[in-house]
């Protein structure tokens, strides 16, 4: 009798899964067989299988049996880890910064995101899939930032991870105070021009949004009559000071990010990562013990004056210390290569390697507060995985199949069959009318503008760079 | 029957005398007449009395005053609708060019284009003012009129393209003769584009347009709560500011304007979809050439389109050193002329307008072309005139060949989306324009597609832009002297663009009368820029706008002689 019960308990628990799966989630049953899984979470199990249901992680085991229906993948003698995340990017944004004011929290990256940018692709093809869609670093207060899964074919829409915490982006030191940038003749500069500026607006603008809150709360307590305006740049400040909006805070030395803490704990909010913070680990504990998150690069300093005090044991230092360290990419290009930055953590101090694998997985999961649902191979997870064809952290392997949800994104051994597809389509579509040039003689060639964006943050690789 | 006739001749005596003093008629006879709201006339007579259509039938008989055009072999449609112009407009205002450099020409420079500003005493920057309508900078005698009348194009839409809000638009008819007699119904619609106020003024990038644009709908939404408030009980309530610009938006805010968005690419149009749910507005698409990916979307939210029949084509010269344009661009001007069809099949309803094309001929080549490609004669036909019209507002009045509808009707030989096609005679609000035939060899061919065709001889020639002019661009700070020098083929134009950060070369050009766009690639800080130049010609000036993603600056110069 109460086998029965548990049985159709089961039974029901199973109907409810089905009837609940989200839309854009992948309804098939995947089985991926005998690999050797980094699970980011519980080490690294040998000849192991991952089972696939809607959408999710179903199972982890040796020797599961394929249910009826099931894609089964072989993947003897290749590695699964979690989807990569990326705590700072700028990848399918149409705009990155709005520089006009200091203070521009009334701006969303999720008004300008473009679900074609070929980015998405490439970044899936190494294996990521998730970031952080940042605001540029030109401002105090930026932008809203977007968190995102690169859901490569799917509308705009399906992109944002609808429950992750909405996020913010902060920053300081030289972009913000426009050192680099000077003002344009017959313009004003622009208000901070110094370190002690930066700080000042900021606190300015905590104070203004502390009003704002006490101006909705009077209005609510009926303590006022006519309904304050809504203020769509102090709106976002109030859910900092809510804790309901994470701070991703841009900045390289260690007096601006201890300023920043000092700052938040000033007005009682947390500061969710420091981003770069290429001198983080000289206040390795004062961030500890906020709960603070560091987002960094393992190696990539010396591009301004104020990114010279830097060393690639950062990552050591901080994790030695407690600190919840990701690495980030910031940049297009090296989005595709962040297996390969979590490798050198590995040189640089010892960090094990299932350390080193969360700070491009679960570490960024939990700064961008997804971790629940991504970032590392467990049950009950979002089916984000990567299918490597070697060990991730050789510069020799790459990703041969990225999957999100459940649904492949990327799979190397089609990619193949799509450029010859591709190829084909451009050779008819060359001969049609519309698409013949008018004549001969026409202009030399030129840099493709397919990833030309305007500004970039603060990646100095050539590309982009720090305009 | 008989007794209608009898009726209708009675009508027509005792109106005798108001013909005299009300203005010619005439009558069309023995045309083919394609009424659009009803039946196919297949030989019959329109009478045009006092501006009006004034009976229209197989059996009626020319009035004794009329003045009758033997219709023997035309079809008469009604009049043209383009859906979305700036005809009647001036363009925008250059900046005077300061001789010099440094800081101190670019602040008299910034001075005086401050200066040159419409004044307002708005609270918000040129380009954030909804307030703006045509009717105010409206013009007659646009020379854009005749071109628009001899392709069979009566009426138009018409609003400003500069900054974030265009303004309020209106619909005029294609006459040109006085202002007051243009304007068939203002405002229309609210006009909005995806663009930045540029250099230092907010908002400077896409992200700020957003946020822009929501806090001042928020703002008129408060501002239109407190207003009524007030006006409840003044005594209660300290007295809410006016606002202009901000009260411009009510219509809005109440749906009782439409807010049209420019948006031709994926991206636009989804973000457009967007905005248009969450304000709950009345929505209307304009451009939409990649609107068809989203037709049940349209259909879902009830949006119309206002599509351009200015199709993508390629206007680069071949060169065998340059990339291959990438596959997307080559699907794209494949994919476009099926768009029309794709809407029409899903139910998404659309009007056409001329989006900036070349020519009215290429108009009318791309309108055939999306007949070519799925969309059925019928359609095409009503999206330029009843179905139009109703988008616009004005089916009570125009759109289709009724009697009591205004006189706008248009008298085609030929086929109207074939190679032979000829307008002969048109009627704009009752008054004829008489289209010469062309001396050169009978039916010119249309050009179809590649819209580079010569065109019927009834379309006044361009005049012709090539030259090289000295030119100056404002980079504010740093004013940019160059060498542009410009090559037109019909609508078509090429060139270069010749200044300190190297030479571009111009794609995609274009010219329309007397003004021209074009884009290119500019190297600057080790990457390659997109830049988008709009400009116009007068006389040996030339003067416009350079749009990159680091914002917009104004150009100014004059012609090498």
């Amino acid at each position: 009798m109460k086998k029965t019960i548990t049985y159709l308990l089961l039974c029901l628990l199973a109907i409810s899964n089905v009837a609940s799966i989200a839309v854009g989630q992948s309804t098939t049953v995947t089985l991926i067989k005998n690999a050797t899984v980094m699970t980011a979470a519980k080490g690294t199990l040998e000849n192991t299988d991952i089972l696939i249901q809607n959408g999710k992680i179903a199972r982890i085991g040796k020797n599961i049996a394929a249910p009826s229906g099931a894609t089964v993948i072989d993947a003897t003698g290749k590695f699964v880890i979690p989807g990569i995340i990326d705590c700072h990017s700028h990848a399918m944004l149409d705009a990155i910064n709005e520089g006009s004011f200091s203070v521009t929290s009334m701006v969303r990256t999720r008004d300008v995101i473009d679900p074609t940018d070929i980015a998405i692709y490439r970044a899936v093809a190494a294996g990521v899939t998730a970031a952080n869609l940042l605001h540029g670093s030109a401002n105090s207060i930026g932008g809203q930032n977007t968190t995102v899964k690169f859901k490569w074919g799917h509308p705009a829409e399906d992109f944002p991870i609808a429950d992750a915490p909405p996020g913010i982006k902060f920053a300081m030191g030289e972009n913000v105070k426009r050192s680099n940038f000077p003002a344009a003749a017959g313009q004003s500069p622009r208000y901070p021009r110094t370190r002690m500026g930066v700080i000042e607006t900021m606190r300015d603008a905590f104070i203004r949004a502390r009003d704002y809150k006490q101006a909705w709360d009077d209005f609510r307590a009926k303590k006022t009559k006519v309904q304050p305006r809504r203020d769509l740049e102090l709106e976002p400040l109030v859910e900092v000071l809510e804790g309901k909006r994470l701070v991703h805070a841009h900045g390289y030395r260690s007096d601006e990010h201890l300023n920043l803490l000092l700052l938040a704990d000033e007005f009682g909010f947390k500061v969710a990562t420091l981003q770069h913070g290429l001198e983080a680990y000289k206040i390795a504990p004062e961030i500890a013990k906020r709960g603070t998150g560091v987002s960094i690069f393992t190696d990539s300093w010396g591009y301004k004056l104020e990114a010279y005090d830097a060393t690639p044991y950062n990552a050591y230092i901080l994790w030695k210390n407690g600190v919840v360290v990701s690495i980030n990419s910031d940049s297009d290009e090296r989005i595709r290569r962040l297996n390969l930055d979590a490798a050198k953590v590995m040189k640089y101090g010892g960090v094990p390697d299932e350390e080193a694998l969360k700070m491009i997985t679960l570490n960024a999961a939990k700064q961008l507060g997804i971790d629940k649902r991504t970032g590392s191979i467990e049950v009950g997870k979002d089916a984000d995985l990567a299918i490597w064809n070697g060990h991730p952290f050789s510069p020799y392997s790459r990703a041969e199949m990225t999957m999100i949800e459940g649904e492949i994104v990327f799979d190397r051994a089609k990619d193949g069959q799509r450029r010859v597809d591709m190829a084909r389509e451009r050779e008819t579509l060359e001969k049609l009318d519309m698409n013949r040039a008018p004549g001969t003689g026409g202009g030399p060639p030129r840099v493709p503008t397919d990833r030309i964006r305007g500004e970039r943050d603060d990646a100095e690789y050539g590309e982009g760079g720090n305009r | 029957m008989r007794y209608k006739q009898i009726l209708l001749s009675v009508a027509l005596a005792c109106s005798f005398f108001a013909v005299g003093v009300l203005g010619q008629s005439y009558a069309i006879t023995n045309a083919k007449i394609v009424t659009v709201s009803g039946a196919t006339i297949e030989k019959g007579t329109i009478i045009v009395r006092d501006g009006l259509i004034f009976a229209v039938g197989a059996n009626v008989l020319a009035p004794a005053d009329a003045i009758v055009i033997d219709g023997s072999g035309t079809t008469v449609y009604p009049g043209f609708i383009d859906a979305l112009t700036n005809y009647g407009l001036p363009a925008a205002p250059a900046r005077p060019t300061v001789p010099g450099g440094g800081a101190a020409a670019a602040a008299a420079a910034a001075a005086a284009a401050q200066a040159q500003q419409p004044t307002s005493n708005s609270n918000y920057p040129a380009g954030l003012r909804p307030e703006d309508t045509v009717e105010t900078d409206l013009r007659a005698g646009d020379a854009q009129f005749e071109a628009a009348r001899s392709a069979g194009f009566t009426t138009a839409l018409t609003v400003g393209r500069s900054g974030i809000f265009n303004g309020q638009s209106a619909v005029i008819n294609l006459a040109g003769d006085s202002v007051s007699g243009m304007l068939v119904r203002s405002p229309v619609a609210q006009h909005f584009s995806f663009v930045t106020l540029g250099f230092g003024t907010y908002p400077t990038s896409l992200l700020g347009t957003f946020s822009a644009f929501r806090q001042m709908m928020l703002d008129a939404k408060r501002l239109q709560e407190l207003q009524k408030a007030y006006l409840a009980d003044p005594r209660s309530m300290r007295r809410p500011d006016t606002d202009r610009s901000l009260e411009a938006l009510f219509p809005v805010l109440d749906r009782r304007m439409p807010l049209v968005i420019n948006a031709n690419r994926e991206n636009e149009i989804v973000r457009a979809l967007d905005l248009f749910k969450e304000f709950d507005i009345k929505g209307v698409i304009a451009g939409g050439q990649e609107a068809w990916k989203f037709a049940s979307r349209l259909k879902a939210q009830n949006v119309p389109v206002l599509l351009s029949l200015n199709f993508p084509k390629r206007t680069t010269a071949a060169s065998p050193d340059a990339d291959p344009e990438t596959l997307a661009t080559l699907r794209f001007r494949a994919e476009t002329p099926k768009g029309p069809g794709k809407l029409a099949a899903a139910g998404v309803k659309f009007a056409f307008q001329s989006g900036g094309a070349a020519s009215m001929n290429e108009v009318l080549a791309n309108a055939a072309s999306s007949i070519d490609n799925g969309l059925s004669r019928d359609a095409a036909l009503r999206a330029m005139t009843l179905d139009a019209a109703e988008l616009l507002g004005i089916s009570d009045r125009s759109g289709s060949i009724e009697a009591g509808k205004i006189a706008d009707l248009v008298v085609v030989k030929g086929d109207l989306f074939g190679r032979d096609r000829f307008v002969s005679h048109v009627f704009v609000d009752g008054k004829l324009f008489e289209m010469k035939q062309p001396s050169a060899p009978q039916g010119t061919p249309i050009g179809r597609g590649n819209g580079s065709g010569t065109g019927v001889a009834a379309t006044p020639s361009a005049s012709n832009l090539s030259g090289t002019y000295t030119i100056t661009i404002d980079i504010p700070g740093q004013p940019l002297p160059a060498t542009l020098t410009l090559v037109q083929s019909g609508g078509g134009l090429t060139g270069t663009l010749v200044s300190a950060l190297g030479t571009t070369q111009i794609r995609d050009g274009n010219v329309s009368g007397t003004t021209f766009s074009f884009s290119g690639d500019v190297q600057f800080g080790g990457a390659s820029l997109s830049i988008s130049v709009r400009g116009s010609v007068t006389g040996n000036q030339i003067s416009g706008t350079v749009d990159s993603p680091q914002g917009a600056v104004p150009f100014s110069g004059t012609k090498n002689p």
